[in-house]
């Protein structure tokens, strides 16, 4: 309220108020007038008020929404966050399930499964491309004695070590596997039997060398070998199976060496 | 309010509420089609547990694996422990996992951030 509007407001309650004036033509209208003014000025106020709480209640709503609305982006980024970790967490768990679907637990060599899958894919590749391929059959000469003598835990150890020794003398792109037991696969791509021979003589000579620490002593291992050249037009199990008769021939000839398969 | 049961099925974990001893377990891997069935009679118990039945609550979780709005609903329910819990209700969960699997301590852990009430990460 300015200076000059106070002043008019109390002289018009002066006036209004002085008995001298009562009488006056124009006090009942000043009186009605004051009166009116009195009113507007309060019905102005109340607005003013009422328009102030819709305002701040307005506020509130839209603070407590921006409030709910970070809160459910700040869950919304945990969730995603968290769901990305467990989708992490399957796919290594896959991955770890397909090597283990895949591979020999004890030794971590191929299985019998991820050799089979090999070998048909090479026979087919054979087949297309007129490749040659090998197959050499492994096995450990005397193994039941190792078992026998030195128990279980040795023999154990023994596959271990036999199977790192096969893995470092190959080439990079063969296969070694356990095929059962203390018999061993190799896929030998790529190579006719001359130069197959070479690596699984390799092979079995550095096993040979080998000397697994039992107590005091060390023990000496020896392999007998089959190698057969995968023949065109001829199925992995033949194969196989040639493989297999090369390396009975090796036992029958006193172990400790290969034989090719005719 | 009374005890319930789920059993357990491909995609939903074993559930168990036992209103008596104030213990709601659950075993298993989540991921249903439809999580908010599963879960919102599970979200219902708890609450009215926290409302009614004036005892301590522990939540007893064999999860491995949740998918994404299986996590949102476990979220939900550790919201309304939070809550219970400024309230000054006794709340607590324990989440047990395998030890040859650390990576679910892990996301347990991530779990626990936004929780001030008791919550311990088991390895067994």
């Amino acid at each position: 309220m300015t200076r000059d509007q106070r002043d008019l407001d109390e002289l018009v309650k002066r006036l209004l108020a002085d008995p001298a004036n009562s009488d006056h033509p124009m006090h009942y209208a000043l009186s009605q007038l004051w009166l009116a003014h009195r009113e507007l000025l309060n019905r102005i106020e109340r607005i003013t008020h009422v328009s102030d709480a819709y305002q701040s209640i307005a506020r509130e709503r839209e603070m407590s929404l921006a409030e709910r609305f970070d809160k459910q982006l700040r869950q919304l980024e945990k969730v995603a966050r968290i769901s990305d970790r467990y989708q992490q967490m399957m796919r290594e768990l896959n991955i770890a399930l397909e090597e283990a679907s895949t591979h020999d637990v004890l030794t971590a060599l191929a299985n019998r499964r991820l050799l089979m899958e090999r070998l048909k894919a090479e026979t087919e590749r054979a087949g297309r491309l007129q490749h040659a391929f090998c197959v050499a059959m492994v096995d450990i000469d005397h193994f039941k004695q190792v078992n026998d003598q030195h128990g279980h835990d040795t023999g154990d150890r023994v596959l271990i070590e036999i199977a790192r020794v096969m893995q470092a003398e190959v080439r990079e792109y063969d296969l070694c596997g356990r095929w059962g037991g203390e018999e061993f696969l190799i896929l030998l791509p790529e190579l006719d039997l001359a130069s197959a021979q070479v690596v699984v003589e390799r092979v079995r000579l550095g096993i040979r060398k080998l000397a697994i620490r039992q107590g005091t002593e060390a023990l000496t291992i020896t392999v007998s070998a089959g190698l057969a050249a995968h023949l065109p037009g001829e199925s992995y199990s033949d194969t196989i199976n040639r493989a297999d008769a090369a390396l009975l021939r090796a036992k029958q000839h006193g172990r400790d060496c290969l034989v090719l398969a005719s | 309010m009374s005890d319930f049961s789920i059993p357990r099925s491909q995609s939903t974990p074993a559930i168990q509420g036992n209103w008596s001893e104030g213990v709601l377990s659950m075993q298993g891997d989540s991921y249903p089609e439809n999580s908010y069935e599963l879960f919102h009679q599970v979200f219902e118990w708890v609450e009215r547990f926290l409302q009614d039945a004036g005892r301590p609550l522990t939540l007893e979780l064999h999860l491995l694996y949740l998918n994404t709005s299986s996590i949102k609903a476990m979220m939900d329910i550790f919201d309304l422990l939070e809550v219970a819990h400024h309230a000054g209700q006794p709340v607590a969960v324990n989440w047990h996992y395998d030890k040859r699997n650390e990576r679910v301590a892990d996301l347990a852990e991530e779990f626990k951030e936004d929780c001030t009430f008791p919550f311990a990460i088991v390895g067994f």
